[in-house]
C-alpha cells in the first residue's frame, strides 16, 4: 500500500478489516476501550475487548414506549443506534465519591486522599447525538470558575470515536437540533460506514496518532458520494422532527400557564426514567453516611431527577408538589432555560426519552402541542 | 460568581466540593432553636483573611451527616471569625444546635451573590425583615453603622411570631443610637409585650420613603416577601430597586447539583440576593 | 388650650381629615372628643356598646380577645393614626367583639357613632369619604389577619400531615 500522507483534517478510507488495529492501536496506547455491546436484549456501553463483540448485524427498532434488538443480517459495526444508557455514566458516574473521612488519632475528622482511577477512556462508536450530549455536560461540568475533579480528569485524556449515523434510530430529531446525522466536530475519529470500508475524518492529534500502522486507502470520488448520499437520505429518515426550536425558550417560559400541562401531568408516571436515559441530565444529590463503628463516613455523589419528590423540598414544603409542576420543570429546563445557563439548548435530540418513557410520551409531541395551544 | 479579590476562601476551584475545617469559638442563643455559631478556620492562612460580602452563604458540613447552606450573618470588616445563625430546621440544623463550644465543622464558601453595597450609597434604605430573615441583612446593618454619612434614611421592619423569635434583641438598642430608625412587630403577642402586633408589611403604613431614591431590602417567608413587595411597588419603588433573598434547597453551592432552581436561575449561584425585576416573570406562577 | 381647639389641631394632624373640605370638618369636629388613657387602662370591653370610631393621636393601643383557657390575646396594635373601632360605623352586631386597651400612655380622639352613620346618611359626599377611608382600614386589617392565619413564622413540622 502506498504511503498516503495523513494529518488533523483528512479525510481517509479503513477498510472494514482495518477497524480491528484501529482498536488494538487504542488498547497499546494505554486506553481503557468502551463500545456498545448486546446485553440483556438491549445495547450497553462496556469495556469492549474485541471489535467481534459489537452488534454487528443488529439493528434496533425504536418507537415510543418501545425498543426492539432485531437481527437483520447485515454486515454493519454501528447500524445499531443508541439504547438506555449513554456516555454520561464515564464522565460523570451515576455513584461516585464526593469526600471520605477517617477519625484521626484525636477523634477529629479527617479528609482521606481518594484514589482515582486515570486510565483513559477511548469511547469507540460514539453517535453525533451523543457527542454533542457530552459538549453540552462540558459546558456543565467544566467552567470557568471550578471543574468536576471527576468529569475532569475522565474527559480530558478521552478518546472519541464518533460515528456518523446513517440509519436514523426512529424516535431521534437530531437533525432539528443540529447534531446530528452527521458528527459536529469534537471527535478524535469520525467514521462514516460504508458496504466495503469506513471514511475516516481525522478530528484531533490524539485521532492521528491511533491511525499508525492502521491500512488505509485514499479515498475515492464514489465513497465519498455514498457517504454524502447515505447522509442527505438520513435527512429524510427522521422520525421525528422539532422545527423552529431556538424559539422554544420564549415560547415556554411565557406560556408556564398552558393547559397541556395539565394534559401532560394526567399521563406522566413521574418515573424519571427520561431523566435517566437523558445524556444530558446532570442533577445530582450528596447522600451522607457514617460507617456503624463511627470511625469512617463518607459523602456520596448519586445521579437525583427533578422529577424525584423531594427534589424541590424547601422550608415549609415542597415547592414542586406534584407531577404536573415537575413536568413543565423538565420540559421548560431542557428546551429552555438551559439556554440562558449554558448557551445552548438541553436537548440533542436523541430520541431517548421518548423511546423509554413507559406512558408514551413525546416530546416533540408535546411541544407541538403547546405550541398549537398558544397560537390558537 | 465566585469572587477571589485575591483573598483567601474556603473553596477550591479544582475540589469545589472540599470542605475545610473550622472550630466553633463561640455559641450565641438568640431565639427559641436558634443561636449564632461564631466559627474560626483552623488553617490560619483562612482565618487571617477569610473574606465574604454582605447576604453571602457557607456550606456547614457535619461530616456523615450533610451540609446546610447558612447566611454569613456578622461583619464583612470582621473578617477573623464568621458568625452563622442556625434555626433547627432539619437534621443538619438540629445537629448543630447541640454542638459545643470547640466542636469542629466543615466550612465551604463563600457562595451566593451578595447585597450591592456599593449602589446603597447616598441611598435611603429600608430593611424589612421577619424572623429568621434578620440575619442575612445584619452584615448590612453592620456596614451601616461602620460608614453611616455614606448612607441616607436608614429603617429596619422586622417582625417575628412572637416576642421570644425575636433576633439580636440585644443590639436594637445600639442600632439606633447609630442614627438607624427601628419598627419591631410580632404575629401574636400577650400582656406581657407592649411592643406592635401585627405584620411586618404594615410597618410600611407608618414608613415615609422617597420612591426615588429608596431601595428595599427583604428577606423572611416567602410570604412575607410577596407583601412586602405589594407595598413596595405600591409606594411606586422599582422593582430593580427592591432586592430579595430567597431560600431554595442548596446542596452545592456551585450551580451544578440543580435543585436550587428558578427559571434560568440558580439561586445558589445567580441569588440567593436578586433584584425583583429579575423574578417578576415568574413570582406568579404556582409551583414553578 | 381651649378643648376645641386642641380638637382641631389634633384632627388636623390626621392625614385623611388634611383632605377634607372645611364644610365636612366642620361637622366631623362637632362630633368628636378627645380622650386621654393610661397604659393598662381599659378603652372598651368586648360586648360594650359601639359607642364610639377612635383615631389614635399617640401612644399604642391594643385590641384583645379574651378566649377561655388561653386568656387575653392581643390580635393587633394601633399605633398614631390607626383607627380602633370601624365596625361601630358599619355594625352588624352591636357590641363590641374585642376589647381595647392602652398599652402606652395615649391620646385618642373619638366620634360619637350614633352622629357619623346619622352624618352619612345625611350628605351622601361626606359618607363616600368616611367610608372610603374606613375601606381601606378594612383592607389593611383582613392582610394583617390573613399573614397572620397563615402563621408565616411557624416551623413547618407543625403543619405536616401526618
Amino acid at each position: 500500500m502506498a504511503e498516503i500522507q495523513i494529518s488533523v483534517g483528512s479525510t481517509i478510507a479503513l477498510p472494514k478489516k482495518g477497524l480491528e488495529k484501529l482498536h488494538a492501536n487504542l488498547l497499546k496506547m494505554g486506553y481503557r476501550v468502551l463500545g456498545p455491546q448486546i446485553q440483556d436484549g438491549a445495547i450497553m456501553y462496556k469495556p469492549l475487548n474485541s471489535i467481534a463483540d459489537l452488534p454487528r448485524g443488529y439493528v434496533s427498532v425504536q418507537d415510543a414506549a418501545s425498543y426492539r434488538l432485531v437481527y437483520s443480517g447485515h454486515r454493519h459495526y454501528f447500524d445499531v443506534t443508541p439504547g438506555a444508557q449513554s456516555w454520561k455514566q464515564f464522565f460523570f458516574p451515576a455513584f461516585s465519591d464526593l469526600t471520605n473521612f477517617t477519625r484521626n488519632e484525636h477523634g477529629q475528622w479527617q479528609i482521606e486522599e481518594s484514589e482515582t482511577d486515570l486510565t483513559p477512556l477511548a469511547l469507540f462508536g460514539v453517535f453525533p447525538c451523543d457527542l454533542a450530549a457530552i459538549q453540552v455536560q462540558d459546558r456543565i461540568f467544566l467552567r470557568e470558575e471550578w471543574k468536576d475533579p471527576i468529569y475532569w480528569s475522565r474527559r480530558q485524556s478521552a478518546f472519541i470515536l464518533a460515528v456518523d449515523c446513517l440509519h436514523p434510530c426512529g424516535t431521534g430529531f437530531c437533525a432539528s437540533m443540529g447534531t446530528g446525522p452527521k458528527a459536529n466536530p469534537g471527535f478524535d475519529l469520525r467514521l462514516t460506514e460504508l458496504e466495503e470500508v469506513f471514511l475516516v475524518e481525522i478530528g484531533s492529534e490524539a485521532g492521528h496518532l491511533v491511525m499508525e500502522g492502521v491500512p488505509i486507502l485514499p479515498t475515492s470520488a464514489f465513497w465519498l458520494q455514498s457517504a454524502q448520499k447515505g447522509l442527505e437520505d438520513a435527512l429524510t429518515k427522521m422520525g421525528r422532527t422539532l422545527p423552529d426550536q431556538q424559539e422554544l425558550p420564549t415560547l415556554l417560559l411565557n406560556h408556564l400557564d398552558a393547559q397541556q400541562w395539565d394534559d401532560v401531568a394526567r399521563r406522566c408516571m413521574s418515573c424519571a426514567s427520561c431523566t435517566l436515559v437523558c445524556p444530558t441530565c446532570f442533577c445530582w444529590d450528596a447522600r451522607d453516611s457514617v460507617h456503624l463503628n463511627g470511625l469512617t463516613a463518607r459523602r456520596e455523589r448519586v445521579w437525583d431527577s427533578c422529577f424525584n419528590p423531594d427534589y424541590s423540598y424547601i422550608v415549609g414544603g415542597n415547592s414542586r408538589p406534584n407531577t404536573r409542576s415537575r413536568y413543565r420543570q423538565w420540559l421548560t429546563h431542557k428546551f429552555g432555560s438551559w439556554y440562558a445557563q449554558f448557551g445552548i439548548s438541553g436537548c440533542v435530540g436523541c430520541g431517548r426519552c421518548i423511546t423509554w418513557c413507559p406512558a408514551k410520551i413525546d416530546v416533540t409531541a408535546e411541544l407541538r402541542a403547546i405550541r398549537e395551544e398558544v397560537q390558537s | 460568581m465566585i469572587q477571589t479579590l485575591g483573598k483567601p476562601h474556603a473553596f477550591s476551584p479544582s475540589e469545589p466540593m472540599q470542605p475545610y475545617w473550622a472550630k466553633i469559638v463561640e455559641i450565641v442563643h438568640e431565639a427559641p432553636s436558634v443561636s449564632t455559631f461564631w466559627l474560626e478556620f483552623l488553617d490560619t492562612h483562612l482565618r487571617e483573611g477569610f473574606h465574604f460580602k454582605a447576604g453571602q452563604f457557607n456550606m456547614l458540613l457535619v461530616p456523615g451527616l450533610g451540609e446546610a447552606a447558612i447566611s454569613i450573618s456578622s461583619d464583612i470588616e470582621d473578617e477573623h471569625r464568621i458568625g452563622h445563625t442556625i434555626r433547627s430546621i432539619g437534621n443538619v440544623t438540629s445537629t448543630i444546635n447541640r454542638m459545643n463550644v470547640g466542636d469542629i465543622l466543615g466550612v465551604r464558601g463563600p457562595f451566593g451573590s451578595w447585597w450591592p453595597l456599593d449602589d446603597f450609597v447616598g441611598r435611603d434604605i429600608v430593611i424589612a425583615a421577619g424572623g429568621i430573615g434578620l440575619p442575612p441583612i445584619r452584615p448590612v446593618i453592620y456596614y451601616v453603622m461602620h460608614h453611616r454619612h455614606d448612607f441616607g434614611k436608614v429603617t429596619v421592619l422586622y417582625g417575628a411570631r412572637t416576642q421570644n423569635d425575636l433576633q439580636f434583641t440585644s443590639e436594637y438598642k445600639t442600632w439606633q443610637d447609630a442614627g438607624i430608625e427601628l419598627q419591631v412587630t410580632v404575629d401574636r403577642g400577650d400582656d406581657t409585650w407592649d411592643g406592635r402586633v401585627g405584620v411586618v408589611p404594615i410597618l410600611f403604613y407608618n414608613t415615609r420613603l422617597d420612591p426615588r431614591n429608596t431601595v428595599i431590602l427583604t428577606c423572611g417567608p416567602e410570604i412575607m416577601i410577596r407583601f412586602v413587595i405589594f407595598e413596595a411597588l405600591a409606594r411606586r419603588v422599582p422593582p430593580e430597586r427592591i432586592l430579595v433573598s430567597l431560600e431554595r434547597n442548596m446542596k452545592c453551592g456551585l450551580g451544578s447539583c440543580g435543585h436550587c432552581q428558578i427559571g434560568p436561575y440558580f439561586v445558589c449561584k445567580d441569588g440567593p440576593i436578586f433584584s425583583f425585576d429579575k423574578l417578576q416573570p415568574f413570582v406568579n406562577v404556582e409551583e414553578f | 388650650m381651649t378643648s376645641e381647639q386642641e380638637l382641631v389641631k389634633a384632627l388636623q394632624a390626621i392625614p385623611w381629615f388634611q383632605v377634607m373640605t372645611a364644610e365636612h370638618f366642620r361637622k366631623i369636629v362637632n362630633i368628636a372628643k378627645i380622650f386621654k388613657f393610661e397604659p393598662g387602662q381599659v378603652i372598651f370591653h368586648e360586648g360594650d356598646k359601639e359607642d364610639y370610631l377612635y383615631v389614635v393621636l399617640e401612644g399604642r393601643v391594643a385590641i384583645e380577645i379574651t378566649v377561655p383557657g388561653r386568656g387575653r390575646m392581643r390580635i393587633l396594635t394601633a399605633d398614631a393614626m390607626d383607627e380602633v373601632g370601624w365596625s361601630s360605623v358599619t355594625p352588624v352586631v352591636r357590641q363590641r367583639t374585642a376589647g381595647a386597651r392602652a398599652v402606652l400612655p395615649s391620646r385618642l380622639v373619638a366620634f360619637d357613632a350614633d352622629e357619623l352613620r346619622k352624618l352619612c346618611d345625611e350628605d351622601h359626599d361626606f359618607g363616600y369619604f368616611v367610608m372610603r377611608r374606613l375601606a381601606n382600614v378594612v383592607a389593611g386589617r383582613l392582610m394583617t389577619t390573613r399573614l397572620q392565619l397563615l402563621d408565616m413564622f411557624a416551623n413547618p413540622a407543625d403543619y405536616k400531615e401526618e
